[in-house]
């Protein structure tokens, strides 16, 4: 029996080491991904002199923001010397409605898939989900072509159309499951009391699927944001989103490589996805688990 | 105050009959109770009735018009459901004025009409809550007030009280009685407890496989159940069944079945409080349905003045207290009977015991059809 303290002794200090060597390893693992993204911050505050003379990894002697705001409105992009900015601001109004719409059409498929079930849903479901298999390579050629028959070629609202067209898969894949968890009886009981398909949406339905929400809006957002393909191949000139405009930002060199106007511009190009990551990271998990348990 | 005709309603999903042709007529102020257990068809008959499900065939008629095509919300009905189906994002007023929201009732008199029947329910102090924060027994208040607020011609319930505890579901059972007697509105109500059917019901639809079996009012139900289904349905303990012959007894006739006693097996003969109705049964087998209470212990004073009351000596298997009465199990023609018996006169398992019968709470059943003779 008296060894028993010594004993308890011995565990927590296995423990303590135990907890070291985890965060240890934790934070080893955290340097590990976050070293890019340092490297890029510590080059675009650099001048081209220090990128030269430096070491990659060193921080910078003097900071400074001439880079950012050289990729930001002065960078030549192509021809034209005007910087990120316009092409931001054509990102924005491709995103932020393509990400609305597509998720508002996904949420009423979802409702109508699962809450009103008619003759044939479920083939239409399955239709709706090889949806969001097919290679995005496949519809370039249609989809252009559909777009000129439309007037909407090299256009903001053609991306518009294009990124709602093929994220209704997807959006309605993820509001069909979260819907099928919320009981009939809901719908029977407001058709009783006298709501229509449109006021059973809005003030029942609706009001229960923040969580399913926000995780179509990251998902929807990061998608379009960051896609490339679709943006390169509908769009040229004034009309490119951020992606494709820092493509060709970082393609355009006369003379020296400015490299900490690459980072610069490529961070400014990430900023929006990362910052809807951190407002709204903590409600796409607990969104993904929703459903899973019963609640 | 509806009257609410169902015609020969039918409802099939393909070549699978839900509902085999239901007819039904009741009266204003009436309380129906849909008793079975699941999967006999309640429910759907219960959807179709406040429009929720489609009618393969036949008419339902609300105060005489047919509303088959009636969209739920115009049929002047209101639903409490089985889960309740209170709007979680809702406050229990706004669950409450959403019916009333819905039909354009102006603000002051939605505002009248809730603080009425919050105060009907006692659910006053709970109106600026949500859902999630009430008890089963509160939710369930809600889901009624949602109902009453409207006052519909007729009131559909779906299992209301089977999601809460036993005691509760006795005190909110006198409630909805209660409810009735004050309201007097038209009821359907649909449960597979046999207690809340007896209990609440003016009238009692017994249903199975998609047809009503009987439908009367409970007393009628429990001591002239239309076939041996009802009868062990309805009850609890349920009806007794013995396997018996109809024989000459004196100027009647009576029931004989075999009985152990006193060391030996015997034939009990019990004469038939009604032998004209038995008379084309004479020497052939049928089966003999007593309730339990009709079945006790043998008592002198009680045998005096029963003009049916038999008695006859029976080996005792199995007792099993309950407090008020002893189930006291014996073996009658071959089948177990249950016989209530008071607690101070029972005796030991495998002992002999006197029992009476009263042979006026008979039921004889026709064997092969399981029908009542």
């Amino acid at each position: 029996m008296a060894n028993l303290p010594a004993q308890a002794a011995a565990d927590t200090l296995g423990a303590r080491l135990g907890r070291v060597a985890l965060y240890a390893a934790l934070g080893l693992f955290a340097l590990f991904y976050l070293m890019p993204m340092l490297v890029m911050i510590a080059t675009s505050l650099k001048d081209v002199e220090e990128i030269r003379s430096g070491s990659l990894l060193a921080w910078p002697q003097s900071v400074s923001l001439d880079a950012w705001r050289y990729a930001w409105s002065e960078a030549c992009i192509g021809v034209e010397c005007t910087g990120l900015a316009p092409y931001f601001r054509n990102s924005v109004l491709m995103a932020v409605p393509a990400v609305l719409l597509s998720s508002l059409f996904g949420a009423l498929n979802g409702y109508a898939l699962t809450k009103w079930r008619f003759r044939g849903a479920n083939v239409v479901f399955g239709m709706l989900l090889f949806g969001s298999f097919i290679p995005f390579q496949v519809v370039l050629l249609p989809m252009s072509q559909t777009l000129g028959f439309l007037g909407l070629a090299s256009s903001v609202p053609g991306l518009v159309l294009v990124h709602t067209v093929y994220g209704i898969a997807f959006t309605t894949l993820f509001f069909r499951n979260y819907y099928v968890t919320l009981p009939d009886d809901l719908v029977k009981a407001a058709t009783i009391d006298g709501a229509g398909f449109f006021t059973i949406f809005w003030r029942i339905i609706l009001p229960l699927s923040p969580s399913i929400i926000v995780v179509t809006v990251i998902w929807q957002f990061t998608q379009i944001w960051n896609d490339f393909l679709f943006g390169a191949s509908f769009t040229s000139g004034g009309a490119q989103p951020v992606t494709v405009a820092l493509n060709n930002l970082v393609n355009t060199t006369t003379g020296v490589k400015l490299y900490n106007v690459d980072m610069a511009a490529a961070i400014i190009a990430a900023l929006p996805t990362l910052l809807v990551y951190i407002v709204a990271g903590r409600y796409f998990v607990r969104g993904l688990t929703a459903g899973s348990v019963k609640g | 105050m509806a009257h609410l005709e169902v015609r020969n309603v039918r409802k099939s999903f393909g070549d699978t009959h839900v509902l085999k042709g239901i007819s039904l007529d009741l009266a204003g102020g009436e309380f129906l109770v849909l008793l079975g257990p699941s999967g006999c068809g309640k429910s759907t008959l219960l959807n179709m009735i406040a429009g929720l499900d489609s009618i393969t065939d036949g008419e339902i008629v609300i105060d005489g018009r047919v509303v088959n095509a009636v969209h739920p919300k115009n049929r002047d009905i209101a639903m409490v459901f089985q889960s309740y189906a209170l709007y979680p994002n809702m406050t229990v007023k706004k669950n409450i004025a959403f019916g009333l929201e819905m039909r354009g009732v102006p603000a002051d008199e939605r505002a009248r009409l809730i603080a009425k029947t919050s105060a009907l329910l006692q659910i006053d102090h709970l109106l600026d809550r949500k859902p999630a924060q009430l008890s089963g027994g509160q939710r369930q208040r809600v889901a009624m007030g949602r109902a009453l607020v409207r006052d519909p011609k007729i009131f559909l319930f779906d299992e209301p009280l089977s999601n809460l505890d036993a005691k509760l579901r006795v005190d909110m059972r006198t409630e909805i009685k209660k409810l009735h007697g004050r309201l007097g509105t038209t009821i359907v109500y649909v449960t597979h407890d046999q207690i809340e059917a007896m209990t609440l019901a003016t009238q009692i639809a017994v249903m199975r496989g998609g047809v009503i079996e009987q439908l009367a009012p409970p007393q009628d139900v429990y001591e002239t159940p239309a076939n041996m289904y009802v009868g062990g349905f309805v009850g609890s303990p349920p009806m007794n069944f013995v396997p018996a012959t109809v024989v000459d007894q004196g100027n009647g006739l009576g029931v004989r079945f075999r009985c152990a006693a006193n060391g030996g097996d015997g034939d009990v003969v019990l004469p038939l409080a009604d032998p004209a109705a038995a008379a084309q049964w004479k020497d052939r087998e049928v089966v003999f349905g007593l309730r339990p209470e009709a079945l006790t212990d043998y008592n002198e004073a009680e045998a005096s003045i029963r003009e049916h009351a038999h008695a006859f000596d029976c080996r005792v298997d199995v007792l099993e207290p309950t407090g008020a009465d002893t189930l006291t199990y014996v073996e009658l023609g071959g089948s177990t009977a249950i016989a209530r018996v008071n607690p101070r006169r029972t005796t030991r398992p495998g002992d002999t015991m006197r029992l009476m019968a009263d042979m006026s709470h008979a039921s004889l059943f026709d064997p092969s059809t399981e029908r009542r003779i």
